[in-house]
């Protein structure tokens, strides 16, 4: 049964996330604190981790960035705020999706299984790009040689422009293939290219092989 | 009667007020030059009309003088005419002298030895007239023309006139030239307060430029202060309340799936009550996201160049519908400076009330209009809405009466409230229609909507 890690402060949500995602068919288990989430993640890793950000103590961006230093585990926020910032902030530490309070139970496991996914059916074979190194086959990126270490989330998305090489997809055409939304928050897309441009590009602030195409989207190029 | 603005107000009241001044200084000039023309003319004509009684007097110092003669010997030039009354008859220059345009009045002073001036009207002309007694049955009259005294009077009349109209004309442009500057700050503050209406709070007067208007600029600003500060109040208590139901709505949305999953498993009254649980967390759901937006749609739309027929096509696909809806009208684009956010929102709540109520939509038209709005179009092949709910169905948590009737519980009555705010905050309105052919239209118009 796939684990759920589930990080929340607040004792009644966190019982009925629990019951629910079992109900689902989830093995789930729920911690109170960051800190505990930090611990219970190292010594029984779960599949996945749902965190809220308004935790006691650590909060759940810190939280976020130390789970994401040794392990690619797809990470779902769930917070009942929707500011931009906070969401900006939780992507760039390294969550995978966000979700709002309250969730639909359906829909949270159907983000998780679309965040399950490493590669794509039928993916097309390595794919080098300069310096750049893509197989989907054997769920690698490398980089000068060197291979990076992407999540999944990042993967999925590197694939998918890799599949697409020198085409132009859509915030919304990625958003749709990569997290499985028809319609949805394109800071999404935007914050984890920027996060990949930090592992695979030599100057990320001048992109060379994945470039933005203002107003359109986002290319990867030779 | 509508009252007149202040500028033109402003206006006449220079122009009247330089009419009057000027009106007042051609007189008193006129009177005073017609006063000291006059009398410097009638001295002339005193002096002139004595100097020539004495000539007739030493003429007439004969035993037979000819009277004619004497007078004819006067050098009076055209301007004057002698007259002589001399024992009851009248003597001129030629001999069929007419009786004297003399008055009475003055010929009964000259009789009694006194000497006269008088101004009478001889064919028309204004004349001078001068009596001079010679003895007790002679007295000497003397006619000077005023002709050219009157003309030059009159040429200056009419200039006088003309200057003063040309007075009156200068005040008033004087008025609007100043009026134009004193109605400036007005403008500066209306101009603000119409950036402050269409969402931008920033907007602030410059309290420097003038010191005489710092008060008011002072004032409007703080007024503005206080406004924003009560609508960021306001949205921040919306954006609280709605923050803090949302996390006991996830305890309620996780458990309601958890009765929902099992409902097979209860007897029938339970299964309908988990439904109704489950329904009614997802309503209420959806009733928070609506408020939480409608809190947010006080801040202005952030434009960008949004491909709206892509964006139709794609939200008619969220919502389970053909994207062969979508169209866009020939000779339009579709290529629009609007808030994609807000749009989407536009677009997603008018389907789905289509589909709540109006049976779902036929069509989603988008065209352009000039100058430069952007038109969107849905139609549904429902009732259509009456006409005494046009304008209240936009209201918040309102329901048109086919709505309620037909009992479409399921909307949250903000949907077309937040459709109507998001036209809003792009300076846009939207409206209800009959289709023609049966359903209703609703059309949202966003201006300044073309690159």
């Amino acid at each position: 049964m796939t684990a759920v890690l589930v990080i929340e402060d607040d004792d009644r949500i966190r019982l009925a996330l629990l019951l629910a995602l079992e109900e689902e068919g989830y093995r789930a288990y729920g911690v109170a604190t960051a800190e505990e989430g930090l611990r219970r993640q190292r010594s029984d890793p779960a599949e996945y981790v749902l965190i809220d950000l308004m935790l006691p103590g650590m909060d759940g961006f810190e939280c976020i960035r130390q789970l994401r230093r040794d392990d690619d585990v797809p990470i779902v926020v769930i917070s009942a705020r929707d500011d931009t910032h906070d969401i900006v902030a939780a992507l760039e530490a390294g969550a995978d999706d966000y979700v709002v309070k309250p969730v639909a139970i359906k829909e949270l496991s159907a983000r998780l299984r679309a965040l399950r996914r490493r590669g794509r059916a039928g993916a097309v074979s390595s794919q080098v790009f300069g310096d750049l190194e893509v197989s989907p086959e054997a769920g690698e990126v490398r980089h000068g040689g060197q291979v990076v270490p992407v999540t999944r989330t990042e993967f999925r998305l590197l694939c998918e422009l890799a599949e697409h090489a020198g085409r132009v997809l859509s915030r919304r055409q990625l958003l749709q293939r990569v997290w499985g939304y028809e319609t949805g928050d394109e800071r999404l897309v935007d914050v984890h290219v920027g996060r990949l441009r930090q592992k695979i590009e030599e100057d990320p602030a001048n992109p060379r092989h994945l470039v933005t195409l203002r107003g359109l989207g986002y290319k990867l190029q030779r | 009667m509508t009252r007149l603005g202040l500028r033109a107000r402003v206006t006449a009241g220079f122009a009247i007020g330089a009419l009057l001044l000027a009106a007042s200084m051609a007189l008193f000039s006129y009177d005073l030059t017609r006063r000291s023309l006059l009398e410097e003319r009638e001295r002339t004509a005193v002096r002139a009309a004595y100097f020539d009684a004495a000539v007739v007097r030493s003429g007439l110092d004969t035993d037979a003088p000819n009277v004619v003669e004497v007078l004819r010997s006067l050098d009076t030039g055209s301007s004057r005419r002698p007259l002589l009354h001399r024992d009851g008859r009248w003597y001129g220059r030629t001999a069929e002298t007419d009786a004297s345009p003399v008055p009475d009045a003055l010929q009964r002073l000259v009789r009694g030895g006194e000497a006269g001036v008088q101004r009478i009207t001889v064919a028309g002309q204004p004349t001078l007239l001068v009596g001079v007694p010679l003895s007790d049955t002679t007295s000497y009259y003397e006619l000077t023309s005023l002709r050219e005294v009157a003309q030059t009077l009159q040429v200056l009349a009419l200039t006088l006139t003309a200057v003063a109209i040309m007075t009156a004309g200068s005040g008033a442009a004087l008025g609007w030239y100043a009026t134009r500057h004193s109605v400036r700050p007005l403008t500066a503050v209306a101009d603000a307060a119409e950036r402050i209406a269409a969402g931008d709070y920033t907007t602030r007067l410059d309290t420097t430029t003038d010191p005489d208007l710092t008060r008011l600029s002072t004032s409007f600003n703080r007024m503005v202060d206080e406004l924003v500060e009560r609508i960021e109040r306001d949205r921040r208590f919306a954006a609280d309340v709605s923050h803090e139901l949302r996390s006991p709505l996830q305890t309620l949305a996780a458990a309601a799936s958890v009765l929902t999953r099992r409902s097979e498993r209860h007897d029938d009254r339970t299964a309908t009550a988990a439904r109704l649980v489950a329904e009614e967390v997802s309503r209420f759901q959806r009733l928070v996201d609506d408020l939480i937006e409608l809190a947010r749609t006080e801040q202005p739309a952030q434009r960008e160049l949004v491909d709206v027929a892509t964006l139709a096509r794609e939200t008619c696909r969220a919502r389970g519908l053909p994207d062969g809806l979508v169209s866009v009208v020939a000779g339009s684009t579709a290529e629009w400076l609007v808030d994609r956010r807000r749009v989407e929102q536009i677009l997603l709540n008018l389907l789905d009330n289509a589909i709540r109520y109006g049976g779902g939509p036929v069509a989603v038209r988008l065209s352009t209009r000039p100058p430069d709005t952007g038109v969107l179009e849905v139609d549904d092949a429902g009732p259509g809405v009456s006409a005494a709910d046009r304008e209240v169905i936009f209201d918040r948590f309102v329901r048109g009466r086919a709505a309620r009737s037909r009992a479409g519980t399921d909307g949250t009555g903000l949907g077309l409230a937040l459709v109507a705010q998001h036209a809003a905050a792009h300076g846009g309105r939207a409206g209800v229609d009959d289709r023609p052919g049966g359903g209703a239209r609703f059309r949202v118009e966003l201006p300044e909507a073309l690159p």
